[in-house]
This record gives C-alpha cells, structure tokens and sequence, in this order.
C-alpha cells in the first residue's frame, strides 16, 4: 500500500527531516511513528499526502510513484487518503453535520450519496445526536470524532493521523483510539504519529521509530521505546 | 467534472456579501475606467464621421447653392478642370450628398426625416497639386466669388483643428482609461486575495480531502467576472445616457453644421458598449485568475 526507497527530505539545505528512509506498509496494516520532535514525523506524514515534495527516493502509494504525479491529479490521490490533525481543522462556522457534508460535496459527490453517507458516518463516530451543533460547543474529543468522520466518510484506503490525540485526556485518547482501532479493522491502512506512550504500549502495534530522520527501529507488535 | 453551477453561485454570492465595500469600490472604478474608455472611442467615431468627405486628400470643398442652375455648376465645374494646380476633382451631387448624409446621420432618424434629396447643397471635393496649407487657401479663395457658389470650405480651417483637439483629448482619455483599468484589475485582485484570506480554512480542508484546483479557483475568479461585468455594465449605461444629452443637446433638425456630424451612430454606441463588456469580463477574470494562482499555491 505504502513504500518508501531512501527517501530523503532536507528543508532549506540544512535541516534534514528524513535520511535515506525506507519503508514498506502494507493493506490494512496499523502503524505508530514515534520519536521526538523533530525526528521527521510529520515530514513522513507530509510525503504521503504530497504536501511535500522528497528531494531523493521514491514513494509509491497504492503502486503508484507519486514522486512523478502531476499536480492537478494530487486531488485525485488525496481522495484515497484521510487525514486527521492534533488541531482538528474543522470549520468554525458550519456545524457537524456541514463539516463532514463539506468533505463529499467539494469532491463533487452527488447530493443523495451526501444526505445518506453523513449520517451513517456520525453513526459510526458516535454522534449522532450533535450533528447540529457547531464545533466549539463540541468537547476536544467531539471534535477529533468530527474530524475522523470528515476523513472517513469518503472510505479511504488509508488513514494519516498527526498527533490525533496530543490535545486529549489520557480517557478521551482511548474512546478516540477505539474509533482508529475500528476503522483499521475495515481493511484501511492507518498511519499515526505521536509521542502517547500509553497508547502504543498498549495498542501493541506495529512502531517505526525516527531519530533526526533516520529509521532507528521498526518492529512488529512494538513498545514506545 | 462535476462542478455544480448552484454551488459557484452560492459561494461567490457569499464572498460578495461578505466583501461588500471593496465590492463596490472595485466596480465604480472599473465602471469609471470603462466609460472613460467607451467616451475616448466614441469621440474618435465621431470625429471620423465628422471628417469623412475629407479622406483621399481632399483639401478644400466648393458648396454651390441649393437653387444653383445647372449652367453655374458647369462652370465652376470648367473652372476647376482648367486649374493647372487641381489634381482631381469629384463632383457630388444632390443625391449623392443625400447618401453621405444618411451615413453620418443614421444615427438620427428624427434627422434624417426632415431632410430630403433637395435640401442638400451640391459640391465639389477638390484635390489640389499642392497641399501646403497657404497655397490652398488661396487657391480655394479664388471660387468664393463664382455665381451659385454659397461657399468654399477648407480643410485646414475646421477639421485639422477638430483632429489635432480630438486626437489629444481622445489620447488623454485613453490614458486615463488604461490607468484606471490597470488600478480596477489591482482592486480586482485585492478583493479576491481578501476573499481567499477570509476563507484560506475552508480552501485548506478542501485541498485536504481533495477538491480539485479548478474546484477552488472558479468561485474566486467568477466573482472577479462578476465585478468586472457589473463595472461594464454601469459604464455601459452612462454612455448610453451621455450620448442621449449629446444628441439632443447638439443634434437640431436644421442644422448642416459640422458638429452634427460629431453624433455616433446607435450601431457604434453599440459595438463600443459590447467590447466594453468583453475588457470588463478581462480586467475581472485576470486580475482574479492572478491572484488566485498566486495565493492558492495548489
């Protein structure tokens, strides 16, 4: 699902991000990427989605080497990839339901897949009876369940996670894991950064350890460290 | 792709609303720009119209009388055949003055219905050797006094000075006009730039689930059109409404004067307004089209 060949990303000619990093995720597969600030996480995460540009290597996602992509089919890729941030990024203006709704109608989805696919996602999410409210009557973890469904609703291949529960109670990360947990068993690849210790112990995962770039340790059915 | 018109209509119409000041300041200065541009054009017509019999080198025209016999035409007509510094003559006759007359007047039905064949005075367009301005006026001169001759008009007297008057202010206006279009498009492009700003969270989760860029792009660069054709459009409407002052102002059933000639055609107040649509739809998708690649960094 997901190869990297010695990918490398240095930011302004000096701050390396990622050093000669390979890798190979698989269908279905649920992975932590852990390491301190600044040992390439997000870069990783970043190369996925093609909001960055690997300066060496190649990166293939659902076979294709999306080094080579051009820019106007970036959309199409991004349409295969979900993506949930430490911060949400919900609109603060349009409730649940216009958030997750906003996600299908901006790709073009006709209306009747749009009125059935909401609320069969904020089903899912767990919250049905607030898809009216708007976000900042919603609790952080109400808000990461928002931001999963808006990712979600479009059945990715793949689910990206940067930090998902870096603003959450160690109670709140667990419902949220729970929901991640669930979505993996659906067959959709899930890759999450963070620095939750307690998570990856227990999830007992896959983990992919970065150090200043470098690939320190990949293990199956991994600790944090 | 499956752009819904719906959707464009309701996201500009909210980016408008939402930006109405500069909304406003945008379009008066593009209307502004515009009608300035549709005037300096006009003015230019017009003063074609005004100068027509004067084309081929054509430097001096002998009127005769309106009740002139034909004996009198004659002889002027031998007198400037026999005039070694004439090069060419062309006689009109009434009715082809009457035929010139439609043309300039066609504009001005109300005109044109008091006049007939017979009012019209018939000429000869003279062609002289020599075009220095001093040698034909005293060429010119010599057929004031023939009989049935009502009078003897030269070019240097009246349309030389109408040309070089019109081709300044039409220059000057121009220039205007392109200053103001050039100020419009960087309105234009501010006001979309704000608009991009105001919802850069909205472009980034759509980026982020994948909407395409063109996707993004069409709200913001019709909302540029828009502006762009609501400024032709109040330009539009102010030549439309200057030409209806001038005509009644200048245009009088009774006059032959030079200065009638001045008043367009209803055809080219209408071509003028059509291409002032078409620089306004421009000025309005390019100046958003530039800001949009520029701050949409998809």
């Amino acid at each position: 699902m997901i190869k990297l060949e010695n990918v490398s990303k240095v930011y302004k000619g000096e701050v390396i991000a990622l050093h000669e990093a390979s890798c190979e995720i698989g269908k279905g597969e649920f992975v932590f990427l852990v390491g301190p600030s600044g040992s390439g996480k997000s870069t990783f995460i970043r190369l996925l989605n093609r909001e960055e540009v690997p300066d060496k290597g190649q990166i293939f996602v659902a076979g294709k080497d999306i080094g080579e992509l051009n820019s106007w089919k970036v959309p199409y890729l991004r349409r295969n990839i979900g993506y949930i941030f430490q911060d949400f990024k919900l609109l603060e203006n349009k409730t649940v339901a216009q958030n997750v709704a906003f996600a299908l109608e901006v790709i073009g989805r006709p209306r009747h897949v749009v009125k059935t696919q909401v609320p069969a996602i904020l089903e899912l999410v767990g919250l049905s009876k607030k898809m009216n409210n708007l976000p900042n009557e919603l609790s952080g973890g109400e808000q990461q369940r928002v931001s999963i469904a808006r990712a979600f609703v479009n059945r990715p291949l793949i689910l990206l996670a940067d930090e998902p529960t870096g603003n959450l109670d160690p109670a709140t990360s667990v419902g949220i894991m729970r929901l991640l947990d669930r979505i993996n068993r659906t067959g959709t690849t899930v890759v999450m950064a963070t620095h939750d210790r307690g998570i990856v112990d227990t999830m007992r995962r896959r983990v992919v350890e970065l150090d200043r770039g470098v690939i320190v340790r990949d293990q199956a059915r991994g600790v944090y460290q | 792709m499956a752009m819904k018109i719906d959707y464009v209509i309701r996201e500009t119409g909210s980016n408008i609303r939402r930006n109405i000041t500069l909304t406003i300041a945008t379009v008066v200065t593009v209307a502004i720009a515009l009608a300035l541009f549709g005037i300096a054009l006009l003015v230019r017509q017009g003063v074609d119209n005004a100068t027509a019999r004067w084309e081929g080198g054509i430097e001096f025209v002998v009127f005769m009388n309106v009740e002139s016999s034909n004996a009198q035409l004659q002889a002027v007509a031998d007198s400037l055949d026999q005039s070694p510094e004439i090069a060419r003559t062309v006689f009109f006759d009434k009715d082809a003055a009457y035929i010139e007359f439609r043309e300039l007047f066609s504009g001005s039905p109300e005109i044109l219905e008091t006049v007939t064949a017979e009012d019209l005075p018939p000429s000869f367009r003279v062609v002289p050797v020599d075009t220095n301005a001093d040698a034909v006026e005293q060429l010119a001169s010599r057929f004031e006094a023939s009989p049935g001759v009502r009078e003897v008009v030269s070019a240097q007297e009246t349309i030389r000075n109408i040309e070089k008057f019109s081709n300044f202010i039409s220059r000057f206006v121009l220039l205007a006009a392109v200053a103001l279009l050039l100020a419009a498009s960087v309105l234009i492009f501010n006001t979309i730039r704000m608009a991009m700003f105001a919802r850069r969270n909205e472009i980034e989760v759509m980026k982020l689930v994948g909407a395409t860029n063109w996707f993004i792009r069409v709200p913001f660069m019709f909302e540029g059109l828009i502006q762009g054709l609501l400024g032709a459009m109040a330009a539009v409407g102010g030549i439309f409404v200057l030409n209806g002052v001038f005509r009644n102002k200048v245009g009088g059933p009774n006059g032959f004067q030079l200065v009638d000639s001045l008043v367009v055609a209803n055809e080219d107040v209408w071509r003028t307004s059509f291409l002032l649509m078409v620089i306004g739809a421009l000025v309005g998708t390019i100046g958003s089209a530039v800001a949009v690649s520029r701050f949409l960094d998809v």
